[in-house]
């Protein structure tokens, strides 16, 4: 039982990484109806700016919001350079542009940083705490924290600020916004940027178990894609609880099935994705696609 | 100098023209209806004054050319546009809806009074406040859409078929709330109708399109009276 709850809390707390990132593929999703590929990518890169600013000799906790406003800024970048150009083309063009995006960000990684693994600090302490009979590392808590106060943060500017309010309506009624005074071009960008930030987090939360280098996001970006999809693809609160769903899975399919161990988690990852395609293709949390003809 | 002024406006979608120079001016504080059979160039006219299509010609609002303006600047600078459809955001509730109509607004006591009044207009608002607006009936959107326009405190308001589709006891009093707003508030309104009846009650003036031009146009009460524009045009 204990050995059970460990499991879970450590499962939690790979969740709120996969939440994140699920997060930004949601946000994204929402603004444009695509997945933006370069999501891992792009968190890897500000895993890499907050490691140089950490080894520049910054402390922790500025360069960690630095690095997400740096985050945000470029998210904005990105979406004014690379994707406002080519905004009313087809959808497969944007598709092959994120993933054109993903390789070039990675290399350009690769380019400046090499592809040794480097150790990536962590704020929190690796010894455990005695909750109750659970030993819980102070790592695992310190991610469900940070993870928790990202998401809610989100939330709150989505759901409780007018900037959310017209962020919103700009991702889903564009026309009907523009006829309401939103700038709505303004508000995508806006999107890209938050989706950038809070990819980051991703990154830097991930960064000190996976070890740092140009491709540590490759399997990151495969879970979060399943949380996205089994919450929903729409849904923000649908891409957290989907996070976590597929955090504890993985995390207890490692512990529990011999055959999965450490090696095939991420066939566990990918299952979950097929699985919710094939039975549930609207996740948890979407509304079934209605399209009148 | 109208609130409103087209001269000679052209515009279409893609090759096909629809638009083929149309003038008219709205007065300010004025309601002028612009009639016309299915596809003689109504909702594109609408859509020309607030940036939704290209057009050639001139379109001036308070004496400033709206020539190459984004439709958010248009807006901005007082144009409330109901479209076709009414551009209800399903997505979100009652109240954010709303909220959309007074999010540029500065002046937070005179919106806090624009509310009350919304809400004495439509007191089903009220109650639906935070139900989604993919839930109300089609008369109540209707009333939605209209009281988000009010609370953009707009110069003008643009009324794409404000009767469609609705019942015709709903229809008599969505018309009694536009006349209501317009003299109250001396919000000037461009109304495009099918129900040519009930459009002429409300209007000053009106011009009737055909084919993409101004066919007549006058006083509501001339048109009214002309039984030939009235057969030939108006179809009742």
């Amino acid at each position: 039982m204990q050995e059970f709850l460990q499991q879970l809390v450590g499962g939690l707390a790979i969740g709120g990484i996969f939440a994140s990132l699920a997060l930004a593929l949601v946000l994204i999703y929402n603004a444009m109806g695509l997945v933006n590929f370069a999501q891992g990518e792009m968190a890897m890169l500000a895993t890499f700016v907050a490691y140089a600013l950490v080894s520049q000799g910054m402390s922790y906790w500025i360069a960690f919001p630095v690095t997400l406003v740096l985050a945000f800024a470029g998210g904005i970048g990105v979406q004014r350079l690379v994707i406002k150009p080519v905004e009313r083309a087809p959808i497969l063009t944007l598709v092959i542009i994120t993933l054109g995006l993903a390789t070039l960000v990675n290399g350009l990684a690769g380019f400046i940083w090499g592809y040794v693994p480097r150790s990536f600090p962590s704020p929190f302490s690796s010894e455990s705490v005695d909750l109750v009979g659970v030993f819980v590392s102070y790592r695992d808590l310190g991610v469900i924290a940070v993870s928790g106060i990202v998401l809610l943060a989100v939330y709150l500017l989505l759901q409780r600020t007018t900037v959310g309010l017209t962020l919103r309506a700009a991702a889903h009624h564009p026309e009907a916004s523009r006829l309401l005074g939103v700038h709505v071009s303004w508000m995508l960008a806006l999107g890209w940027g938050l989706a950038s930030a809070v990819g980051a987090v991703s990154g830097i939360m991930v960064a000190p178990i996976l070890l740092l280098e140009p491709n540590m996001m490759q399997s990151i970006i495969i879970y979060a894609f399943a949380a996205a999809v089994l919450g929903g693809i729409e849904s923000p609160p649908g891409a957290v609880v989907g996070g976590l769903i597929v955090g504890v899975t993985i995390n207890l399919a490692g512990a529990y099935l011999p055959f999965v161990g450490g090696d095939l988690q991420l066939a566990v990852g990918l299952a979950i994705i097929i699985g919710v395609l094939i039975l549930k293709p609207n996740g948890l949390f979407g509304r079934a696609a209605v399209r009148r003809v | 100098m109208a609130l409103l002024e087209l001269e000679e406006v052209r515009a279409g979608y893609g090759p096909t023209s629809v638009l083929h120079g149309i003038a008219l001016e709205v007065p300010e504080g004025g309601v002028v209806s612009l009639l016309g059979a299915n596809g003689a160039g109504k909702t594109t006219t609408l859509r020309a004054i607030t940036g939704g299509v290209r057009w050639t010609g001139d379109i001036r609002f308070r004496g400033h050319s709206l020539r190459r303006m984004a439709t958010e600047e248009i807006v901005r600078r007082g144009i409330a546009h109901v479209p076709e459809g009414r551009g209800i955001c399903t997505e979100l509730t009652v109240d954010e809806n709303l909220r959309l109509g007074s999010h540029l607004r500065r002046d937070g006591p005179e919106v806090k009074k624009d509310y009350d009044r919304v809400f004495e207009y439509f007191p089903v608002l009220k109650q639906r406040r935070r139900l989604s607006a993919s839930t109300l009936s089609g008369g109540e959107q209707q009333m939605l859409a209209l009281a988000r326009a009010f609370l953009m405190r707009p110069k003008l308001m643009l009324l794409d078929e404000p009767s469609l589709g609705l019942a015709p006891i709903i229809v008599r009093s969505i018309f009694e709330i536009i006349r209501s707003i317009n003299e109250t508030s001396q919000v000037a309104v461009l109304l495009v109708e099918q129900n040519a009846r009930i459009a002429l009650d409300l209007s000053m003036t009106a011009y009737v399109l055909e084919v993409g031009r101004v066919a007549v146009h006058g006083a509501a009460a001339e048109l009214r009276g002309d039984d030939s524009v009235r057969r030939s045009y108006l179809g009742y």
